[in-house]
């Protein structure tokens, strides 16, 4: 999973945001580069994040921005990752709630998201690589440990 | 036994990782579940009545009153990938899991 995100170009490195609205935005532009999805994408997870507050933000520091399965604004089944350099924090009165590991769903093929969402389960599990991804910067560490953890 | 709902907005995303978590618990603990799903808080909203369990991120709970007040456990959760806060959280509803 790591190796594809750069084999598809499907991250980004960015040093700060200033709200995570803006974060939002960032995450989805490489899945908007490639068509994945359409530039309404990140509006429409904005629009849940207000609605529903930041369940997203699965465990601390790391999020999953999505929306729902399917819908006119996803073409293709991925995921896209980004770190910020400086986290970013969805609800002020929730000092779990800040992430600087971004991984956005992109889905429209029920099976093929599964699969995605069973690697990126395992990834998560992984306590030593997510705290090795805290401190990565840049794509060269991304296959780094690719490698070191085969995942 | 019983029956398990996992939800949150979308039902593909967070509640789908909450259903993968919740499936290692059982496994390793070897519950006894008749029936298992995941969906989005507008189908979850009908349909949670039909199940003994509801787990849902934390924030969600109070979206789930009116299944509550039917007897159903509501769970929130912290961290969607934490199998030992779902064990202890289950565990502590005094539902029958074997």
């Amino acid at each position: 999973m790591l190796k594809d995100f750069v084999d598809k170009k499907h991250y980004l490195f960015v040093d700060e945001v200033s709200d995570w609205q803006e974060a939002i935005r960032k995450c989805c532009e490489p899945i908007i580069a490639d068509e994945t999805v359409t530039e309404r994408y990140p509006d429409e997870i904005i629009r849940c994040v207000n609605e529903y507050g930041p369940y997203i933000v699965l465990i601390p520091g790391v999020a999953m921005p999505h929306s729902q399965e399917g819908g006119d604004m996803v073409k293709k089944t991925t995921i896209s990752f980004m770190k910020l350099q400086k986290p970013v924090v969805f609800d002020e009165s929730d000092p779990d709630s800040y992430a600087d590991l971004f991984f956005t769903l992109a889905s429209c093929n029920p099976d093929d998201h599964l699969k995605d969402m069973q690697e990126l389960s395992a990834l998560l599990e992984n306590e030593d690589l997510v705290e090795e991804l805290h401190g990565i910067k840049d794509e060269n560490d991304l296959l780094r440990l690719a490698e070191k953890y085969k995942l | 036994m019983i029956s398990i709902l996992a939800c949150c907005a979308n039902g593909s995303g967070t509640s789908l990782m909450m259903d993968m978590t919740l499936e290692k618990v059982i496994k390793q603990e070897g519950w006894n579940i008749s029936k298992r799903h995941h969906c989005s808080i507008s189908e979850g909203k009908n349909t949670s009545v039909n199940y003994d369990l509801v787990l849902c991120p934390q924030n969600f709970i109070s979206m789930f009153k009116d299944a509550e007040a039917k007897g159903v456990k509501v769970v929130g959760l912290r961290n969607v990938m934490s199998a030992k806060e779902i064990k202890e959280k289950v565990e502590a509803t005094g539902l029958d899991l074997k």
